[in-house]
């Protein structure tokens, strides 16, 4: 009996642990490792991703890109465990892999979005940094 | 007929109106109060009420036809009808004050039910075709096109305004009416009892011949609804069958409301196709299988193949900005009035969101009934 109470509780501790990182996904970290990748190649100097820088740039205002959306938060919010909205009114959901945990699973989806979306705020495509640390952020979030 | 200028002696109670008779009456001038104010005042979401007025005044119509033939005395056309000389000669005297006394319709009210009859009646089947032809819904969506009912709604709307005058000339008949005879034709429409003079003659009254009545109701009934049964089987006229396109399903869809192609000719949708990285100031690129995949649909169900009411009047696009929907004469016509809040509150915030408020957008249907102000706004907006 002592056993399986031990067992049950390392159960429940294993799933509050997934339940409240929700992050864990192998085909997350092979996106993530892949532009980990390409930011090697781009800067040997290159170390890591960072959630804060990831932060940074999910709430800056950028120039370059068109006037009615400068930032991230212009659909998504400032809060990426709240849904967005586009601009032509569709619901977008929250961002925040915890709220939505097939976020950035999906390499295709994800070049789709950063194409369009660095596009559109930017004016230019983002970085493998720069996409790898937004990642990083919301995986955390 | 029995008609007298001489009022001499005392004044008598007659037996006038039975039951059904009087039911009709007071029947239909609510269904026809429900008609006008559902079209003239509330908004066009409530056209299911103008709809059921419609078809209350048909079955109204078609029992005032046979109780015409098997009522009861003055409920017969038999009663009233009067050649035109005679009506002429009535208004001759109701012009100078003196009309003559008519236990049942006088000769200018059997002119003005005959009028009326047949202005309902009209009313009622360019109401079918109008409901056919511009909004494919009804027993003549499957034979009516939206040119027809958008031709005969004039008529529809032309009679309805012709309606509106007759019962005001209708009204003011029963005022003078009143005024002249020191009765009360109102009251006699209520509880069937007419005060007339003493002298006018009264002819043996007819009794209403009721198993006649019911049955040639029910048959006319029974062969109205089975047409109209019948007609609701036929396909739409003009709204092809359409598979969805899981490609346009999922990428339009992704950023708006997947737009019906039927909303665009197809020259807008080439133009559209042909550059998303500027789509409407957003980079929508697409893989060029998929993009392909989609303007291939778009332009297989382009608003050319439809006879729906969005196709027929948004593919006059804008001649400066033909890709935008929104732009088109008639969505800006039709939402004019629409406080411009709307558009921007949160659960709209696009004028291009058309499925905030249409709730039926996404087929492409637009149907009147669809449409769903959010409630915040609905205060003060006309439709």
């Amino acid at each position: 009996m002592r056993n399986l109470s031990a067992i049950l509780a390392l159960a429940l501790v294993a799933v509050a642990g997934v339940a409240t990182a929700g992050v864990a996904s192998p085909a997350r970290d092979a996106v993530l490792a892949a532009f980990a990748a390409a930011a090697k190649q781009a800067d040997p100097a290159f170390t890591g991703f960072s959630a804060e820088r990831g932060h940074a740039f999910w709430t800056a205002a950028h120039t370059g890109g068109k006037p009615d959306t400068p930032s991230c938060t212009s659909c998504h919010t400032p809060d990426p465990t709240a849904e967005g909205q586009t601009r032509a009114g569709k619901q977008i959901a929250p961002m925040a892999v915890s709220r939505t945990p097939d976020r950035f699973t999906d390499a295709a989806k994800v070049e789709k979005w950063f194409g369009r979306n660095c596009s559109t705020v930017l004016g230019r495509d983002c970085t493998p940094v720069e996409k790898g640390d937004v990642i990083t952020y919301l995986a955390g979030k | 007929m029995h008609a007298t200028s001489e009022i001499k002696g005392a004044p008598r109670l007659v037996w006038v109106w039975d039951l059904p008779t009087r039911l009709f009456h007071w029947l239909l001038v609510g269904a026809v109060l429900v008609a006008l104010v559902t079209e003239l005042i509330a908004p066009a979401s409530w056209l299911n009420w103008h709809v059921a007025a419609g078809y209350t005044i048909a079955a109204l119509l078609l029992f005032r036809l046979v109780w015409a033939l098997f009522g009861s005395e003055y409920s017969r056309v038999a009663s009233f009808f009067y050649r035109p000389r005679q009506v002429i000669d009535y208004l001759r005297q109701l012009l100078e004050l003196r009309p003559p006394h008519y236990i049942g319709h006088n000769p200018a009210g059997a002119a003005m039910i005959f009028a009326l009859f047949a202005v309902l009646t009209l009313l009622v089947a360019t109401g079918f075709i109008v409901q056919g032809g511009q909004e494919k819904q009804g027993a003549f969506a499957g034979l009516a096109g939206f040119a027809l009912g958008n031709n005969v709604r004039g008529i529809h709307n032309f009679l309805a305004y012709l309606l509106m005058a007759m019962i005001a000339a209708h009204i003011a008949g029963v005022v003078a009416d009143g005024r002249l005879h020191k009765s009360s034709l109102v009251r006699a429409m209520i509880t069937g009892w007419k005060r007339v003079p003493a002298p006018l003659p009264l002819r043996a009254p007819r009794p209403p011949q009721i198993q006649a009545a019911v049955l040639a109701l029910a048959a006319l009934f029974a062969l109205s609804v089975g047409a109209l049964m019948l007609l609701s089987r036929m396909p739409p006229l003009g709204v092809p069958a359409m598979t969805p396109d899981q490609v346009w399903a999922k990428e339009c869809g992704a950023c708006h409301y997947a737009f019906h192609p039927s909303l665009l000719p197809r020259a807008s949708w080439a133009a559209l196709m042909a550059d998303l990285s500027d789509h409407f100031g957003e980079d929508a690129s697409l893989p060029p299988a998929a993009a392909a995949e989609v303007a291939a649909f778009l332009q297989t169900y382009a608003a050319e193949d439809w006879d729906t009411k969005a196709a027929n009047l948004l593919s006059n696009v804008s001649p400066t900005d033909p890709l935008r929907i929104t732009a088109a004469p008639f969505w800006v016509r039709r939402h004019r009035r629409l406080d411009p809040a709307i558009f921007a509150a949160s659960p709209v915030k696009a004028k291009s969101n058309c499925i905030a408020c249409h709730r039926d957008a996404d087929s492409g249907r637009f149907e009147p009934q669809a449409i769903d102000l959010p409630t915040f706004a609905a205060a003060g907006v006309s439709p």
